[in-house]
């Protein structure tokens, strides 16, 4: 009987397979790299309705985070601060400025400024502010230079592993409380941020949750 | 296993089945109950009806096509802050605030704490700055908030039916006025709910005062002021009694449900669980003791040491009886005497229980009480005050408080002028009497003569239906106004929120038709509290009060006064001796407001149509209570199954599989058909009324007394309460609203499905409740470890079993598994225990569960199914004794027992190690944890549980309208953002799917944590206080039968609880190690008592059935099983 198939056929098979590996191994890369909150969040950088800078006030001004996010070290939420926090100063400073216009508009409606949310974990994730800066964690840990940022992007990937990165060694980020809100601070040296992380762990009893309860709930 | 009652004609067929049982089916061993022990979901609850597999995978293979074309982009929709424009006060977004306020309810008021969340109400607790109620609240008070939020509720006010703005709604009000100045208010009458709020009040009184020709009237369907009105003729003033249950030895309860349905229950349950509570064998003897006498089976009866089934018609000549008798031993009114015996000595009742009893509690004088259905005759009442009298018990278990008197107009008086014509103008405030008026009254054709009726109302109801005006009412969690509880605190009630809709206030309702359009309600209440509190600064004490939520010594004046023996003596000589008589021919019908949603106010209130009725475990309806000899004997008689067809099986096995091969369960039509109960119809007549609704058999209820519990079956109602159960008030009498009697009764064929929970998560193995006397315990103080088979099996902590709580609650180690576990190094380990000796089931801790934790309702046909999602359920088992009389085998007496039940919490969790996404894992504290969103909802877990604790998103019940749930996302959602606005926001709303269950209030754990870290922060001290965090189910509890905390701190409350030598773990014997532990249950009997038992009937069924449990340390005989010839839980307890 003749050969139905060519020789050739006879590599068809491990061909297949082989072109099955490549094409899984090309889909779990694609997942794990593009489909990573590193890849989809980290650079997320929206357009505000007001151009606020975070340099220029934060950086330049020198105001304290907590100037305008008032209830970071109180409340699970840092809030995002209410049209009157702006008043306090813009009713005084640039009270003609047009890129004003929609804060002023705000207090006289009494309708809320629409910010665009940058920083954002998932709904099942009850992350808690407070409890970060009370502890010696700084706001520079998740949202980076603020202070530099002239818009405000997402800075860190805010995914659980990347949590649990901290969470598992605490003293690699803890610093003391005066610095929290410091976010220019560093310690001299890697070397001096652990002798001193460690110090810090033990005497507060630091021990960050890594059981489920710890975020979900 | 084998079923005898294949002999219907026997009245007394000894079953093999347990004493101790849930239901009807689990007492007969009938094989669907045994399936649903077997199964951790009921059957048909995990399957899909109506589809097969193939289909399933069809719809399913296209389903996911185009999901496939729906996957646009990848990054997450844009999200919006709305920050305030002007941040108000004391706000803190994402922090919850709580304010104190106060629930109206009847003729009392609720002292409360509201949580909201960014001025949100989402939550409600007791508020305990009042000491009586300890912060406990009802169930009625927990589920109000989802009132305020329900879809159903009046938006706007009516005219004729169509929508009117609030201006006109103040124009009606204003026109109301000029007619009444013009008249002088004749021709203007009121009907009112009750309300204990001082402002209305006031604001009635100026009413009366302008307009002396108006007729004001108040009706409440279930309150009664019989206990008031005897005091007025025995004391000549305005009295209440006030009891005081902490301080009661020895309580005898004559039909009176102090633990539950009476109003003041919450500080009765309290009082009565601090004189109840035993920690150890050395102070059993402090333990109360509570005789019950009564008709139908409540929770009260549940809790008595000795409880006796009589018909309501005859405790009135039964109490006096036992007055007499006791009158004669204390050698006291000797005319009284015998009048006494003349008038009530033809009842066929045991001389000597009255004999016994009266003894008992004249050698307990000062420490005894008599309480009396608050419903019976004033006669009764009267009686009552002298017992306690006699028994010196004024100043010490109770007190008399002063209260003011208020004349009003009987609801009967008012239909009379109202059907001569002398009205023209009828206002209704509140209540609903289209619906709940007295049935022998026909207020419907009353109120339809006159011709302009102004309904002032929460709902569209009834009521409003047939009322030219309706003005919608505020929810008290939007109004302003205040209130009294029942010993007369003065309580605010305060808006946690703008009302949601164009609704008026109470009060702003009374000061428009006052005319006083100047004013609104805070000025009102404020004018009010500076006439009733006299300060130096009111602003400040007006401030005070809001922030404590109560006035302290604001209560009523408390008197002790004496009995003048003529005023008693010419009282009694009063008495007419009427007894009627009951039998199956001439039976009385009992009319209590259903436990579940009142009078009918709740009826369209979700969680608690849906909460399990105690001891019926009926949810989304009520149904007749018949004794099982009524039951027989009607059987017999209209040749109708009540207790359900005969079991023709009598082994498992051939239940199983039958001769076609098919699954041989379906041809069984027990009284339960996979858990749906197949109610048999029945019509009651009386005078020419009439009602029908379906029978329930119900162990323990007087001979020849059903019970037909009022509040359901509404017309005009919202979604919830559409359907649902029958209406019993056109049976009430205005004579006498708490029975009656010469009812007939007629049986039908037709069947009625009734969704009832009572098999539901039932449970298999030995002794699930554990249960002794006073003496046994006493001596015998560590009988919980001889009981179950953990008597015989190996010691559950093994080597370490000597180790103190503490060492084994964070050493012992747990043994081998798949996953890491993290060790219990956490800084608290959590635990709880629930004592079952206080515990009533009342179902606060079901509703509080539920409102905490966003648990969702899923609707009379899916309850059917098995699939109800609470996180707590309340267990209630009934056992009898082996000698009582029994009918169809169903025992007529029976002790009842509630045991909580949520996750336990195990150390070493059986659902863990079957989770294929590790999405329950533990915690270092301890917790069972629940990550939501790893779980894929294998249903493993819920498979591997023995405590049947864990509940099934089986549809998106948070998403969508009750049964629309099978159509996915073609079925009709929830309406609008309202149900969304009561749920806890640090609460995940789960989704189809998902696996649930009890995380111990983790939400609250944390919170706890964080803010103790908060508060020191650069100082080592991490741990909670004792007594910090309270979890939803212990908050609520006003019997503190629940305590929670640290076990790895000795000091801790639950630890010293867990100390006891009565704490044991539910079915220990698996060595899951439970963190919630179980106190065992004592009861007190008096030996002398006729139907006095050595040993609890459950307990004596466990000796009877396993013998005594002397075996302690045999470890040989694990799993062996010579003491008992039923095997009932033990072949399956080898699979966990």
């Amino acid at each position: 009987m003749a050969n139905v198939f060519p020789k050739w056929a006879n590599f068809v098979p491990i061909k297949i397979i082989i072109g099955i590996v490549l094409v899984l191994i090309a889909i779990t890369s694609i997942v794990t790299y593009y489909f990573t909150p590193k890849y989809t969040r980290v650079g997320y950088q929206p357009t505000q309705p007001v151009a606020f800078s975070h340099k220029l006030h934060a950086g330049q001004l020198g105001m304290d985070c907590r100037f305008c996010h008032n209830h970071v070290d109180e409340s699970a939420h840092a809030n995002v601060p209410s049209t009157s926090t702006c008043m306090s100063c813009h009713s005084i400073i640039k009270t003609q400025s047009a890129a004003l216009a929609p804060i002023r508009a705000s207090y006289e409606n009494d309708k809320p400024v629409e910010w665009v949310k940058i920083h954002k974990v998932p709904d099942y994730v009850y992350f808690n502010h407070s409890i970060h800066v009370n502890r010696g964690i700084s706001c520079v840990e998740c949202h980076g230079r603020i202070d530099q940022m002239e818009v405000v992007h997402h800075d860190q990937s805010l995914s659980m592993s990347w949590c649990l990165e901290c969470h598992n060694n605490p003293e690699e980020k803890i610093r003391p409380l005066d610095k929290v809100y410091d976010l220019k601070w560093k310690a001299e040296s890697k070397e001096a941020q652990l002798e001193m992380g460690m110090e810090l762990v033990h005497d507060w009893n630091v021990n960050p949750p890594i059981s489920c309860s710890g975020c979900h709930r | 296993m084998k079923l005898k009652n294949q002999d219907k004609n026997s009245q007394d067929v000894k079953l093999n089945g347990s004493k101790y049982w849930r239901s009807l089916d689990d007492l007969s061993e009938a094989p669907a109950f045994k399936d649903w022990l077997h199964r951790e979901f009921p059957q048909g609850a995990s399957e899909i009806e109506g589809v097969n597999r193939r289909h399933f995978m069809k719809i399913m293979a296209a389903s996911f096509g185009l999901a496939g074309l729906g996957l646009s982009g990848c990054r997450r929709p844009e999200q919006i802050i709305r920050p305030y424009a002007k941040q108000p006060e004391m706000t803190i977004p994402g922090v919850a605030s709580y304010f104190s306020t106060s629930m109206p309810a009847g003729s009392e008021n609720q002292p409360l704490i509201v949580e909201t969340h960014e001025n949100r109400p989402t939550k409600i607790e007791g508020n305990p700055s009042y000491i009586p109620y300890g912060g406990g609240t009802s169930g009625y008070a927990q589920a109000s908030v989802l009132d305020l939020y329900d879809p159903d509720r009046a938006k706007h006010s009516t005219r004729a039916g169509k929508k009117i703005s609030k201006a006109v709604a103040h124009d009606i009000l204003h026109d109301l006025h000029t007619k009444l100045s013009q008249s002088s208010g004749k021709g203007v009458a009121f009907l009112s709910e009750m309300s204990s709020s001082p402002t209305r009040h006031r604001l009635i009184q100026k009413l009366r005062s302008e307009y002396p020709d108006v007729i004001w009237s108040e009706y409440e369907p279930i309150i009664s002021k019989n206990p008031e009105i005897a005091a007025n003729q025995l004391f000549g003033k305005s009295l209440k009694p006030s009891y005081k249950f902490e301080k009661a030895h020895r309580v005898v309860s004559f039909d009176c449900d102090f633990l539950q349905s009476e109003s003041g229950s919450l500080s009765s349950a309290r009082g009565f669980s601090k004189a109840r509570k035993v920690i150890s064998a050395k102070d059993s003897h402090k333990m109360n003791r509570l005789y019950s006498v009564e008709a139908k089976l409540s929770a009260t009866g549940g809790m008595a040491d000795h409880r006796l089934r009589l018909s309501s018609s005859h405790i009135l000549p039964f109490l006096r009886l036992f007055a007499a008798e006791l009158f004669n031993e204390s050698n006291v009114y000797p005319n009284v005497v015998n009048k006494l015996k003349n008038i009530g000595g033809k009842l066929d009742v045991d001389h000597q229980w009255i004999h016994e009893c009266v003894t008992d509690l004249i050698s307990n004088k000062q420490q005894s009480l008599v309480v009396v259905g608050s419903h019976y005759p004033v006669e009764a009442h009267i009686l009552a005050f002298a017992i306690n009298e006699v028994l010196e018990s004024v100043g010490h278990t109770v007190d008399y408080l002063e209260i003011p008197s208020h004349e009003v107009t009987s609801i009967k008086n008012l239909t009379d002028s109202l059907n001569s014509g002398d009205v023209e103008t009828l206002v209704v405030l509140g209540g609903n009497p289209v619906y709940n008026a007295p049935g022998d009254l026909d207020w419907k054709s009353a109120q339809s003569k006159a011709s302009h009726v102004i309904r002032w109302g929460y709902e569209y109801d009834d009521t409003s239906k047939l009322s030219g005006d309706f003005i919608a009412a505020t929810h008290y969690l939007e109004s302003w106004s205040d209130g009294r509880t029942l010993d007369g605190t003065y309580l605010p009630v305060q808006p946690m929120i703008q009302p949601l809709f164009e609704g008026l206030s109470a009060v702003e309702v009374m000061s428009g038709i006052l005319g006083m359009s100047d004013t609104d309600s805070y000025s009102e209440v404020r004018k009010t509290f500076d006439l009733l509190v006299k300060s130096n600064n009111p602003d400040l004490a007006f401030n005070k009060f809001l922030a404590e939520g109560l006035v302290e010594d604001s209560k009523f004046k408390t008197l002790y006064p004496s009995i003048e023996i003529n005023q008693l003596t010419r009282l009694v000589s009063a008495f007419s001796s009427i007894t009627p008589r009951v039998s199956s021919e001439n039976v009385e019908v009992l009319l209590p407001a259903s436990l579940q949603i009142g009078d009918g106010r709740y009826a369209n209130n979700g969680w608690l149509m849906e909460c399990p009725e105690p001891m019926t475990k009926l949810t989304w309806d009520n149904a007749i209570l018949i004794s099982p000899r009524l039951a027989k004997e009607l059987e017999d008689k209209f040749q109708v199954n009540i207790f359900g067809p005969e079991i023709k099986m009598n082994n498992l096995d051939d239940a199983l599989l039958d001769g076609a091969g098919k699954f041989g369960l379906e041809q069984y039509e027990a009284v339960f058909d996979r858990g749906k109960e197949m109610a048999p119809l029945a019509i009651l007549s009386v005078n020419g009324r009439s009602i029908k609704g379906p029978l329930h058999v119900q162990p323990g209820l007087a001979n020849y007394t059903l019970v037909a519990p009022l509040g359901f079956g509404r017309k005009t109602v919202g979604r919830i309460g559409e359907d649902a159960g029958f209406d019993a008030y056109p049976l009430v009498n205005s004579e006498n609203p708490l029975f009656t009697n010469n009812v007939n009764i007629e049986v039908l064929s037709d069947r009625y499905k009734l969704a009832n929970t009572q098999e539901h998560w039932s449970m298999e193995g030995r002794a699930i409740i554990r249960e002794s006397s006073v003496e046994a315990y006493k001596e015998d103080p560590n009988f919980v470890d001889k009981m179950g088979m953990e008597s015989h099996s190996p010691p559950i902590y093994g080597a370490d079993k000597d180790k103190s709580l503490q060492e084994k609650s964070v050493e012992t180690h747990r043994g081998m598994s798949a996953y890491e576990f993290p060790n219990f190094d956490g800084a608290h380990q959590w635990g709880m225990a629930v004592d079952l000796n206080t515990c009533s089931g009342c179902n606060a801790c079901v509703i509080a569960c539920q409102s905490e934790n966003n648990i969702p309702i899923v609707g009379k046909f899916e309850v059917a199914r098995g699939r109800e999602m609470h996180w707590m359920r309340l267990d209630r088992y009934y056992s009898s004794d082996e000698g009582s009389s029994t009918v169809n085998g169903v025992p007529e007496d029976v002790q009842v027992s509630f045991q909580g039940i949520s996750c336990a919490q195990c150390e070493t969790a059986p659902c863990e190690q079957v989770c294929p996404v590790n999405a329950t894992v533990h915690d270092d504290e301890g917790l069972n944890t629940m990550a939501y969103n790893r779980c894929v909802g294998t249903r493993y877990c819920a498979n591997n549980c023995p405590y049947k604790v864990r509940r099934f998103n089986f549809y998106d019940w948070n998403k969508r309208a009750i049964d629309n749930y099978n159509q996915g996302p073609f079925g009709e959602n929830l309406e609008g953002e309202l149900p969304a606005m009561q749920r806890n926001p640090d609460v995940t709303v789960r989704m189809r799917g998902v696996m649930e269950k009890c995380t111990y209030c983790v939400q609250r754990l944390q919170e706890a944590k964080i803010h103790h870290k908060n508060r020191h922060g650069s100082t080592g001290n991490v741990k909670v206080p004792d007594g910090t965090i309270k979890v939803a189910c212990q908050q609520v509890c006003s019997a503190d039968a629940i305590s929670f905390g640290d076990i790895s701190d000795p000091e801790s409350e639950v630890s010293k609880m867990k100390l006891s030598d009565r704490d044991y773990s539910l079915l220990g014997y698996l060595q899951l190690r439970p963190r919630t532990t179980y106190l065992a249950k004592i009861r007190n009997p008096n030996p002398k008592m006729p139907n006095s038992y050595s040993q609890p009937f459950a307990r004596q069924e466990y000796e009877d059935r396993y013998g005594h449990g002397d075996h302690h340390g045999h470890e040989d005989s694990h799993g062996h099983d010579a003491h008992g010839p039923s095997d009932h839980g033990h072949e399956k307890s080898n699979h966990h």
